[in-house]
């Protein structure tokens, strides 16, 4: 799809640059810094995507002897939202250049801790949180009946639930309410339990991608052997992997080469909504939605979370100032979380106060992650803006 | 650790200053090739922090190099010889916006687009409107007195300013101006210190005119199968009468850049565009004088006038021009981008020469500018790793220089002259002025400590 600046948000075909070529082609005019969610807090240039790039070159011209920890810790300081690499105006893909280095870096041993230990945790468990894989459907057990989609063994759609959603109790709600959805609407669908893996996207943004690749290999021929045609994804870092990284890692252009559609939650429920025979009820409230970076300037998907709103009666939508491809990072992004705690969070309150700034009671979002960190931003500045996943949203009106 | 660092740490604290090796890369280039690394990074966050960074400095007769979000395009904010680098980033605090006296006051720090924002949420209007406008700062654009398109109505950054807060070379703290419009009470201090390039003082607080904001613009995408033509044109509108509010100069490949990055779809089959803008009180005149300059185009050999249908169209107009400078990128990886003045009536002449500067040498010269203004962007592209385009830059350079200075005109109409532009100062200015503006400076700051090696060629 083409976005507001007509730049595509799918991969391109074009070869890829090295990251030193890429940094070549930075003329430093800084308007990255103008949309970089971490620099805008700090304000220090040290945490701007021009410095990320201008110190690939520094060591490609010997400015800089050689890869330090405090050179490591700018690469991984990063939120990998994508703004800059979608703002610049002299095409220069940041985010390749991160993925890059990152990469030499993890290969050199200059990963952070936390980083190379969520690796070797989802080597070890198979997911990100070091518990028994078997538990992934936990979260069934509090629904009224259990879900139709237990251990069925073939499908047409496969709902890959994610690690966080899987483990996390605070996260339950959104695979909680979107398997009522799918009952509610009669969807063959199945749920994979213990044979969903971590989908590799955390070892890749780490710059480990070769440990990902039994991860992804297992995942698909897990999918394929169930005779899956679609596999949908309510977590965007999950979707944004799977469709946009696994076609290279299997050697192929796209998913769909490999019979399998990969679909966000919201494209699925927007299609199913509008084409359905759904009674929503209204709902009398005054929403802003967060586009997820790997959702919506990553993931390309930025429409069908605002045609599912769309379908819902009372319901307004009101934009923030910062909206759509031009998304503010809720801070949960990059893992930042695990070891700079303090720009996740401030990155975080900026967003939320975007939405206090419009006067939204109540913040939508697709994504587990975005949510947790906006709800804990809300409470922190003290605003009584209600965080919930669309999933929920879509339920409320299903059920009223 | 030197000393004078560690002094640094005790006055302002150590977390708002930096000397790890990564920091010093981070601070020591600015919108240009060029780069030198600092000895240290300070981050105040008030003006007596500034001041004690200052007063550091002196008396260890440090380099102290004042900046911004350091976008700037002639090497003005570079550590040419390392000292601090004072980042003004974190003052960057709106305090005021006074809707009766139509005044805003603020810190150094504030980027343009937010300031603007702001004004805008009351009805104001702030129209200095550099390319960088989403990055620069306030204080980046009175030390550069900065322009934009918008200035050919409006006027330029220094035409705004109506106070100063500013940190002498010792570390004093003076005022000037105030918030009186009219202000003739002892030298007028506030232009003395606009454009100046932080080697007279360092700003750090402005207090700035503000205007109603016009409620109508509309925006006309003109064609021209000829550069001529459309550099003729640009006269023409003006002389009949028309004040557009601005009026933008782009070649094709300036066209070309814009287009690949983009896909606005810009016509890739003429030698130039012009892009200009109406706006006022009024949508009927408004209309009656897009109307009006777009009738002279189609006179003057336009192909085509297609005006705006909305303010997304029109937005992405303006956004695509500020970003013309950076996406020159995509056609090769170096480019020095030129700010040279001419009278208006000489434009078509300096582009006449300009491009022929670029068939002599060989190397592509992009055109683009405040056309109204008479105030052009010859950027030269070019590949620094080759020798052979290298050592073709400068002589390039000096042959733009002297095509501005025939014509009677000046090096730069708004990036300043920071290093890039330094060598051609005494023909541009003459021996007398360079040495009287040298005895200011030397009032000012007599250990030429305050961003050294800039502006003016030293004695």
């Amino acid at each position: 799809m083409l976005s507001e600046t007509g730049r595509s948000n799918e991969p391109t075909t074009k070869p890829q640059r090295s990251a030193e070529e890429e940094a070549l082609h930075c003329v430093r005019c800084g308007l990255c810094l103008s949309v970089c969610p971490s620099y805008r807090e700090s304000l220090k240039e040290t945490d701007s995507p021009r410095a990320r790039v201008a110190l690939v070159r520094a060591l490609k011209e010997g400015l800089l002897e050689a890869p330090t920890d405090g050179y490591s810790a700018v690469f991984f300081r990063c939120l990998l939202c994508g703004a800059c690499t979608f703002v610049c105006p002299s095409g220069v893909a940041v985010d390749r250049i991160l993925e890059l280095t990152r990469g030499e870096l993890a290969g050199l041993g200059l990963l952070p801790k936390a980083l190379s230990d969520l690796d070797a945790r989802i080597a070890q468990y198979r997911n990100i949180s070091a518990e028994e894989n078997d538990g992934r459907l936990i979260w069934a057990d509090n629904l009224p009946t259990p879900p139709t989609g237990l251990g069925k063994k073939r499908a047409e759609v496969v709902y890959f639930v994610g690690c966080v959603s899987s483990f996390f109790p605070r996260s339950y709600n959104v695979p909680q309410s979107f398997v009522q959805i799918l009952e509610r609407a009669d969807v063959d669908y199945a749920l994979l339990g213990g044979t969903e893996w971590c989908c590799g996207y955390p070892m890749f943004i780490n710059g480990e991608m070769e440990s990902a690749r039994d991860l992804i290999h297992h995942n698909v021929e897990t999918v394929r052997a169930m005779g899956a045609k679609k596999v949908v994804m309510t977590c965007p870092s999950c979707f944004h992997f799977w469709k946009h990284s696994y076609p290279a890692a299997l050697g192929v252009e796209k998913m769909e080469d490999l019979g399998l559609e990969i679909q966000h939650s919201t494209e699925f429920l927007a299609d199913l909504l509008e084409t359905g025979n759904l009674e929503l009820h209204e709902l009398r409230e005054n929403v802003t939605y967060h586009d997820p970076c790997d959702l919506g300037r990553k993931g390309g998907v930025i429409e069908a979370p605002r045609r599912v709103l769309a379908q819902i009666p009372g319901l307004r939508l009101v934009e923030m100032a910062e909206n759509r491809d031009s998304s503010h990072c809720c801070g949960g992004g990059g893992n930042l979380e695990s070891f700079a705690p303090e720009v996740s969070k401030a990155v975080a309150r900026s967003r939320i106060r975007q939405a206090a700034d419009i006067g939204a009671g109540t913040l939508v979002s697709a994504c587990q992650q975005c949510e947790r960190t906006l709800a804990n931003a809300a409470r922190a500045e003290r605003l009584r803006i209600r965080v919930k996943d669309i999933t929920e949203v879509v339920l409320e009106a299903l059920e009223e | 650790m030197t000393d004078w660092i560690r002094e640094l740490e005790e006055a302002i604290g150590a977390e708002k200053v930096l000397s790890s090796p990564v920091d010093l890369i981070a601070y020591s280039f600015d919108g240009t090739f060029e780069q030198h690394l600092p000895d240290a990074v300070a981050l105040p966050e008030t003006s007596e922090e500034v001041s004690a960074v200052v007063r550091i400095g002196s008396q260890h007769d440090v380099p102290i190099v004042p900046r911004g979000s350091s976008s700037g395009l002639a090497g003005g904010s570079i550590p040419i010889r390392g000292g601090i680098v004072l980042a003004l980033t974190r003052m960057n605090h709106i305090l005021e916006i006074d809707e009766e006296n139509m005044t805003a006051t603020v810190e150094a720090g504030v980027v343009t687009a937010n300031l603007q924002a702001a004004v805008e949420k009351l009805g104001l209007f702030y129209p200095p409107d550099p390319a960088s406008i989403k990055q620069s700062t306030i204080g980046g654009n009175v030390a550069c007195n900065a322009g934009g398109p918008r200035c050919l109505k409006y006027g330029v950054t220094g035409n705004y300013v109506l106070g100063l807060t500013i940190v002498l070379a010792d570390g004093r703290i003076v005022r000037t101006g105030g918030k009186a419009i009219k202000y003739v009470t002892g030298f007028n201090m506030n232009q003395f210190f606009v454009g100046s390039e932080g080697a007279l003082g360092i700003v750090i607080e402005v207090i700035l005119r503000l205007i109603c904001k016009p409620p109508y613009a509309r925006t006309a995408l003109v064609h021209f199968p000829t550069l001529e033509d459309a550099s003729r044109t640009v006269h023409t509108v003006l002389t009949r009468g028309l004040v557009p509010a601005a009026m933008e100069l782009l070649d094709e490949t300036a066209i070309e850049c814009i287009e690949e990055a983009m896909q606005l779809g810009l016509p890739l089959d003429v030698e130039a565009i012009l892009l200009i803008e109406s706006d006022g009180a009024d949508e009927e005149s408004v209309q009656r004088e897009i109307n009006a300059i777009a009738d002279i185009c189609l006179e003057t050999g336009a192909s085509r006038v297609d005006v705006a249908r909305d303010e997304e169209e029109r937005a992405n107009l303006w956004r695509a021009r500020r970003s013309i400078s950076p996406s020159l990128a995509r056609k090769a990886p170096n480019k020095l981008g030129e700010d040279i003045t001419v009278p208006r009536s000489a434009i078509p002449e300096a582009i006449r020469r300009i491009k022929a500067i670029s068939t002599r040498f060989g190397l592509p010269i992009v055109i683009f500018g405040h056309a109204g203004d008479g105030n052009l962007h010859p950027n030269i592209l070019f590949d620094r790793r080759d020798p052979g385009q290298w050592e073709r830059l400068e002589p390039m350079v000096e042959e733009i220089f002297r095509v501005a200075l025939d014509l009677g005109g000046t090096l730069s109409g708004e990036h300043g002259i920071g290093t890039f532009k330094l060598p051609y100062m005494r023909e541009a200015l003459g021996q007398a002025s360079i040495n009287i503006q040298w005895r200011v400076k030397q009032a000012l700051d007599p250990q030429n400590i305050l961003n050294p090696g800039k502006v003016l060629p030293e004695p």
